[in-house]
Formats: structure tokens, sequence, C-alpha cells
């Protein structure tokens, strides 16, 4: 069993198999060796935690992938447990891509960072500006510039 | 901007917040490797669609390794470099687009810091010069065959010769120009793509890529019709003896298998920096370094660990070989580690396991008794009835098969 505390200071014990799925946990369980002090997440929040701890229950057996190749990257391959866990708020999914980047968690990295991509998609750049928030700071030249240099044709 | 500019302009007066927030909206929350990351899912009609959106969402949407990922997945080597990945590939997958008024930026941005942006345009704009000044590898001239074999090949150590290249066919006939004249339209290999010389030569001279695409293509001496009678390997390094498996030796590649090498710099200049192979790399001290330049070839002895930059753009060919001095030290990584044995081809070696075993024997019979010699308690060649032996040519004259490699300065 592992200790961790979040942010917070509220205290989870897990089992070291799913700690394990971090790779920064699992490194600093082998420098450390087995102990009783909680190892405290002063980056990750009580419910991100939470949400991460059930991430790496449901996949504790899944093998260790390694670092994939550069083949082209595909976000349509998400299973149904993976989308299902991702349906929450923005600022929940932003948390967790910072906390599976703090605690070394690439498939939940992946998972996380393909779930925005898709909300990128199939959006006009209006509706993208009303997705994430952001103030269109182009003047009326850079507009037209930008409008010229990057029109889509279709045989691209 | 890097960050750096962020605390020398927020002490001015009137200094606007920092660009990221309003532009990025809720991305500024994510950190900017987070962001390229995101986006390397998207596809380039989606990457245009964002370019639209804000000034910053514009820089990170023409970020140039996305560009460059999407051109080599869709085009392989097959483009005309305009100036940028992004425009690269926007002129070839519509011919009609306008890439030459595009070269200026579209946006003048003020207040946006980002060391994620800006570190290819720092890694490819910074001056070298003052670090190149230390010189330790030695340079030669008149070398004689044995005083090669004595301080260096018996020794391990590194030398730059600078009388062989020079007298060369290949160091008067070749340039650019002459190579791209004549073999113009060979496609090499150049890291992931195969890419025609001519089109190779056009972006390698114009990229800014802060690690642009490397010219490397083992077989160019089959692509290059009359290419190998341009040079000629000195006798320092003639004796090959993976010539004994005649056709069945493995590549000419760069220092597989524990091998020797020796790389002939014919225009352009190298930089090498190099330790010993009982060393670990420290970082910041280097314990062997100098510069090849052209006409000069540097021998590179076995398990050097090494790093080279090419200072220009330069035509440099390579091989690597086993000489009496280094013999043993194949053997015994042909022995220990055939896990990591490279270069033989899979047709005539269906097992890297046994290519020990047959060299040893290949050896024992053209060079009789100097196995037990080099390693006279490893008896693994005395059994001869083994019938790969009878398939391996006994000949001398292996096929020619030379590394060769064009590079830009990075």
């Amino acid at each position: 069993k592992v200790k961790l505390t979040s942010s917070e200071g509220t205290e989870f014990i897990i089992d070291r198999k799913v700690a394990e799925k971090s790779v920064l946990l699992k490194n600093m369980l082998e420098d450390v060796g087995e102990s009783d002090m909680a190892i405290p997440l002063p980056n990750v929040t009580g419910p991100i935690l939470n949400k991460v701890i059930d991430y790496c229950t449901h996949h504790q057996d899944d093998p260790f992938v390694s670092q994939e190749d550069d083949s082209k990257k595909v976000s349509d391959d998400i299973d149904d447990w993976d989308a299902e866990f991702c349906k929450v708020d923005q600022g929940t999914l932003f948390e967790l891509i910072l906390s599976a980047n703090y605690l070394d968690i690439k498939p939940l990295l992946d998972l996380t960072c393909k779930t925005v991509a898709n909300m990128i998609k199939g959006k006009t750049p209006d509706e993208i500006r009303k997705t994430f928030n952001i103030i269109n700071d182009f003047t009326p030249e850079e507009e037209e510039h930008v409008r010229k240099e990057n029109e889509w044709c279709e045989e691209r | 901007m890097p960050w750096g500019n962020y605390y020398i302009d927020s002490t001015e007066k009137g200094f606007r917040k920092n660009r990221r927030e309003t532009s990025l909206g809720a991305f500024a929350y994510l950190t900017d490797e987070i962001i390229l990351e995101i986006f390397g899912y998207l596809n380039v009609k989606e990457l245009l669609t964002l370019c639209f959106t804000s000034q910053v969402l514009y820089c990170f949407a023409s970020f140039e390794e996305l560009w460059k990922q999407l051109t080599i997945r869709r085009f392989n080597g097959d483009w005309w470099w305009y100036g940028t990945w992004k425009l690269t590939y926007l002129k070839r997958s519509d011919p009609k687009y306008d890439a030459d008024s595009f070269i200026k930026p579209a946006v003048n941005i003020t207040h946006f810091y980002s060391d994620v942006l800006f570190q290819p345009f720092l890694y490819s704009s910074t001056e070298i010069d003052q670090f190149l000044g230390t010189e330790t590898i030695d340079r030669r001239s008149n070398l004689s065959m044995d005083e090669f074999n004595s301080n260096y090949a018996a020794k391990n150590r590194p030398v730059i010769i600078t009388d062989v290249v020079t007298q060369w066919p290949a160091f008067q006939k070749w340039s650019m120009k002459y190579l791209v004249e004549k073999y113009g339209d060979v496609s090499f290999r150049a890291e992931a793509i195969d890419i025609k010389l001519k089109n190779y030569v056009q972006y390698s001279t114009n990229t800014l890529d802060e690690s642009p695409l490397y010219l490397f293509d083992k077989k160019f001496g089959e692509k290059c019709n009359g290419i190998l009678e341009d040079f000629f390997v000195p006798e320092y390094f003639c004796q090959d003896f993976f010539n004994i498996l005649g056709q069945d030796r493995p590549d000419f590649r760069y220092y597989p298998n524990s091998t020797s090498a020796w790389n002939a710099v014919i225009k352009g200049s190298k930089k090498w920096i190099m330790y010993p192979p009982d060393t670990l790399p420290p970082g910041v001290f280097t314990s062997a370094e100098g510069i090849c330049r052209a006409g000069e070839m540097i021998f590179v002895p076995n398990g050097w660990w090494h790093t080279v930059i090419n200072l220009e753009d330069s035509i440099a060919i390579t091989q690597n070989f086993i000489g009496l001095h280094n013999l043993s030290n194949v053997l015994k990584f042909l022995r220990e580690k055939p896990e990591q044995i490279s270069g033989f081809s899979s047709d005539s070696w269906p097992s890297c396991k046994i290519i020990h075993e047959t060299f040893c024997k290949t050896l024992q019979k053209v060079y009789p008794g100097l196995l037990e010699k080099l390693e006279p308690n490893n008896d693994s060649y005395k059994d001869n009835k083994s019938s790969i032996w009878e398939q391996i040519k006994k000949s001398d004259d292996a096929e020619k098969g030379f590394t060769f490699n064009f590079s830009n300065d990075e």
C-alpha cells in the first residue's frame, strides 16, 4: 500500500501497483523503498487525485507502453470507459492534463490531450474562441493577411 | 520572444499584461509543450482554422515541427522547399498557392513570451565559433603505415590525416553543384524520408531548421554510377577482416558491431568531439576534439563516444572496418552481444547467434593461427563441421558499400 496526500492534505491509500502507473511515483518508491510516510503531491488537488486514481485503478493491468513512434497520431481511438471518464468540465479536464503530466502517466496524458484535440475538431474559429474563451486580438490588416495565407482549399 | 524578455519588458511604463491569458484563453492554463502535443493530433484544415482564432494561437498552430511532421507523413521527400515547412506543405498541396508573398510573417506580436516557440530559432541562429577553439586531435601528414599502427591503431587513438583526401579525384570534382548536375534526380535517404538530391540541396542550403534533415545513405555507391571511382581507401584502412565473409559481410554502416571507422570531408568541415570508450561522457569537458576540414579524414577508433557538428554545408564519405588493432574487440562484441549486431543481411544470416561462430571459422581458414594468438582460450571456431561454413564464399574483394553523407550546418 502507498499513502499519498493531495494539495489540501487529504490522505489517499492505494495499492502500490496502482501508484506505479505514475512513473514519477514508481521511481520515487524505488528510490525510497517501503515506508509509512505519505508522499505529498502539492500540485494535485483531492478531487483531481481521486479521478487520477480511478483511471490508474481501471487501467492497472494494462501493459506498459514505451514511447510510441512518430507515426500518425490519431485521436479517434478512445474506448467507451475512457470517453466516459473524460466527460468532465473543461477546468477539470485541463487539471487532469497537468496532473498526468506532473505524475508522468503517459496514457492518461495522451487520453486527455486527444479529448481536447477532439474539442477543436470540426469547429469554426468563432466556435473555438467561444469554447476556450479566446480573445480575437488581430488587427484588421493582420486578419486579412492571415485569411489569405491560411485559406483552406479542398485539395489540401 | 523568450521569457527572459518578460522581466525587462515588465519594468517598462504602461506594460500591458502578458498576452498569454487573453490570446490563449483556457490554453494559457497548460504548458507550451502540452499545447503543441494537443495540436499534434490535428490535421491541416484544423491547424489552419486555429490560425484564424488569435495572434498567439496563430504562432502555435504555425509551429514548424507540426508542419514538418504533416509534410513528411503526406509527401515523404517529394516536395520543394519554400522557406518554412508550413509554406512548403501549402505550396506542395496546392500549386496555385502564392507562397512567396507569405514569407514575411502575417502578424506582429508583442508581449508574448515562449521559450518553447523561441528555442528552434535560438538554436539555428546561435553562432558556435566561440566553442571551436580547442583542437586536441593529432593532425598528421606523411604518416607511415608503421607509425599509424603503433601510435594510433594499436593505442586506439583518433587522428586526422591531412594528405589523403586531397589526392582523390573527388576532392577536385565534387561540389554541391557538380553532384546535383550528375545525380540530382537520384533519391537518397535523409532520416525518415527519401528525397531527390536536387530537392535536398535546395532545402539544406535554405532551411532555418534547428536540426535539419540529414542526408546519409549507405547505398550511395550502388545508386550513383561511377561515383566509387572518385576515391580510394588509403593503406591505413585497407585491412578489413569483415571482407572474408565476402558477399555476406555486413553493411559498412556507421560504427556498428564495435568496428573502427574513417570519415573523410570533401567539402565543408566537421567538428568532432570525442570521449574514449571507457569513460561516461561527462557533459562539459571534452577529451578529444578537432575540426576535420575539406581534404582531411579522421580515424575514429572503435568504441569512442562522439558527436559531430557540421560547421557548414559538407560532403563526406565514411566507412567502418576491422583492422588487426580492433579484431579482438569485434570478436568479443559478436560473441557477447549478438542481440546488438547490425548491418548483416537477414537472407544470409537467419540468426545473429551464428555470426560469431561463422566469422571465427572463416578467420581460421583464411588466416590460420591468428585466432589462437588473439584469443587463446576461445575454441568455438575449432569445430569445422558446420554446413554454414560451406556457404561462405572465400572472396576478399567484397562489394563496395560505403556510406556517404551530405549535411548542412546544424
